[in-house]
């Protein structure tokens, strides 16, 4: 799997370069080094690089390679945290932190209801205190528009 | 001598309520955040970095430094009771740690490792509060060629360090570089990769990323490596009663260790790029050489936990004297240190201890009293410690997903940093799963502007010729030292591993 995120920066650093080469000038209007001096040189080496590491990974493939069972539980956290923060801009911040806390403790430490509910409730309270109170910080409002 | 006249009035400074709430709030969340296996001090200082915007400056940054600092105390608590390293700093500090506690002895070995970072810490502030007026005056004469080869030096250095995989560590190091150059060109006043948004003109946020890379990506690869699924059944119980304090032979024995484990320590972390990893093994390694009993090592010798714990805090103190006095953060944590300088209109470099001496002298006076507050906390706050290590994994990463992205949307209210920030979580992860460096992308995305800046710069005094870099005395010298570096920065390391290896396989 890792040829395809080296295929990835590569097509990336593809992409950085030919903006690089042709829409910012090597050359300022004044004859100094323009904007597109730094990003051209550093566009190749990206290229180069992942180009070298390709070659690499082809010629040791099969060596590795093998598939850890905790994959699934990291993809689960992942759209979790995706969920909390698609919900911030919906619920506000202090109502998606409670359901983000209770739906991702009841499916990661499932069974433990109380200590579960807790958490839940003791965290955003703390974060309302810390951050809106205390600290007066920026929080996200939800189109509820909560009085919290 | 005005050194103490300056360090009088930063005291003066430092010292009031408000500010030693601060220091200690630092002292804690540094230590707490050390000890949560795969946080370290940049997590740490990124997460909590939007939480001090509401503070005056010299709080912030005495909180922030504690917080830096404070993270080297507390990662090797794991270390010692769980044979874990909180982070790659602590690493050494296994070798010896982990079989001090299996005999029994785990109690004196968590005070020697709160003494040993103090006496690293506090000797480490001694040497900055000495030298970082020589290192501002020398930096004086420092012009565009030398910032943009100090600038390169850590980055090289760094990624020399990865070893094998550092194809991929330069790669990292090549993308954050390019997201720096995202934004408008600051000489002409170009937009570059903006795709006609506002959003980009500005440039790629450098907090959103760093949180996402350091706090969630380093929480997805430890879901991956199943850190949820264990218990914490293998700590070890430590006797809190009778055998709890060092007796005088642990005393006796390392305080030579101390002293070299200090000066190596500093003047390792003053090198951009070295850091206290690198410290901390060469303290081992040079340690295990020096000693009567080599073959103790690695079965719970004292001198073998003592040696790495004052390298790392001596060189994160020491990490401080590039930052302070040229502005060229020599790691990651680091560089979130300068990210948060500028946030508050500080710019450091060779005239910001002339023309902030409150601010600076009132920073470097709050590091003595953090590192006595720090070991008084790692002493006598161990039970607590041992509690957090305890709870669940399970548990702690949900709430620290809520600190992420709280914290990265409180920066600036916007939500597309927040997704920017889950963004970088997961490329984070699969560059740590793939071998690429986090670090080393965060780092150059901080010195990437500074070190096209100084180029773009050098290449117009010396009108396109690259002769300039060995033509100026200070570039020479500064080339000269890199090129040292890259060779033996490899080696020491090597050293320092095969010595710990060697231990760990009993031999």
């Amino acid at each position: 799997m890792r040829i395809v995120f080296l295929l990835a920066v590569l097509v990336g650093g593809v992409f950085y370069s030919y903006i690089a080469f042709t829409d910012l000038p090597f050359l300022s209007r004044t004859g100094r080094l323009g904007p597109g001096f730094f990003p051209r040189i550093i566009g190749g080496l990206i290229v180069v690089l992942s180009i070298l590491s390709i070659a690499s990974e082809i010629r040791r493939r099969s060596v590795d390679e093998h598939d850890n069972d905790h994959a699934r539980v990291v993809v689960l956290v992942m759209v979790l945290a995706g969920g909390y923060v698609a919900s911030l801009s919906i619920l506000g911040g202090i109502l998606a932190t409670f359901v983000f806390l209770l739906v991702s403790l009841s499916l990661l430490n499932p069974g433990r209801w109380v200590q579960n509910v807790i958490v839940s409730l003791v965290l955003p309270a703390f974060i309302y205190l810390l951050f809106d109170v205390l600290l007066n910080a920026a929080m996200p409002r939800g189109i509820l528009n909560l009085p919290i | 001598m005005d050194i103490f006249a300056d360090l009088w009035m930063g005291l003066n400074i430092a010292v009031t309520p408000i500010n030693l709430v601060y220091l200690l709030i630092g002292a804690m969340v540094g230590m707490v955040v050390g000890v949560i296996p795969g946080f370290g001090p940049s997590a740490g200082l990124a997460i909590l970095l939007p939480v001090t915007f509401g503070m005056d400056p010299i709080g912030a940054v005495m909180m922030l430094a504690a917080i830096y600092y404070g993270a080297m105390y507390g990662g090797t608590i794991t270390s010692i009771l769980l044979n874990t390293p909180g982070e790659s700093a602590t690493v050494a500090s296994t070798f010896d740690g982990f079989p001090l506690a299996k005999k029994g002895r785990a109690g004196p070995a968590l005070v020697m490792q709160a003494v040993a970072s103090f006496v690293g810490g506090t000797v480490g502030v001694i040497l900055i509060t000495l030298l970082a007026p020589a290192f501002a005056q020398v930096s004086r004469s420092f012009g565009p060629p030398e910032y943009f080869l100090l600038a390169m030096m850590g980055m090289l250095t760094l990624i020399v360090m990865i070893g094998e995989n550092w194809k991929l560590g330069l790669l990292s190091a090549l993308i954050g570089f390019a997201l720096g150059t995202v934004g408008v060109d600051l000489e002409t006043g170009q937009g570059r990769y903006t795709f006609g948004s506002a959003e980009l003109i500005g440039g790629i946020y450098f907090i959103p990323i760093a949180i996402g890379l350091f706090g969630l990506g380093e929480l997805y690869y430890a879901f991956y490596q199943g850190l949820h699924d264990k218990g914490s059944g293998s700590i070890i119980q430590y006797d809190k009663e009778t055998r709890f304090w060092p007796e005088a032979q642990d005393w006796i024995s390392t305080r030579m260790t101390m002293v070299r484990g200090s000066i190596l320590g500093f003047f390792v972390g003053v090198i951009p790029g070295a850091g206290a990893t690198i410290a901390s093994l060469m303290a081992y390694s040079l340690e295990r050489s020096v000693s009567k009993h080599p073959e103790r090592f690695g079965k719970g010798e004292m001198a073998g936990l003592v040696a790495p714990e004052t390298a790392n805090n001596a060189a994160s103190s020491g990490a401080m004297i590039p930052l302070l006095t040229l502005g060229i953060p020599g790691s990651a944590s680091t560089a979130v240190l300068l990210a948060a300088f500028l946030l508050w209109g500080l710019r450091p470099g060779p005239l910001f201890m002339s023309q902030n001496p409150e601010l600076a002298w009132g920073l470097i006076a709050s590091m003595y009293l953090g590192n006595m507050a720090l070991l008084a906390i790692s002493i006598f706050a161990i039970p607590l410690f041992v509690k957090i290590i305890k709870i669940p994994y399970r548990v702690l990463a949900p709430a620290v997903i809520v600190v992420c992205t709280l914290g990265t949307f409180s920066v600036h209210g916007s939500i597309i940093e927040t997704w920017l920030m889950f963004g970088a979580g997961i490329a984070g992860f699969f560059m740590r799963m793939y071998g690429f460096s986090p670090a080393s992308l965060v780092l150059a995305l901080v010195l990437g502007p500074l070190a096209e800046e100084a180029l773009r710069q050098t290449m117009t005094i010396s009108r396109g010729s690259f002769m300039i870099f060995v033509n100026r005395p200070a570039s020479l010298w500064i080339l000269g030292l890199t090129v040292f570096l890259i060779i033996i920065v490899p080696l020491m390391q090597r050293m320092g591993r095969r010595a710990g290896k060697a231990e760990k396989a009993g031999g």
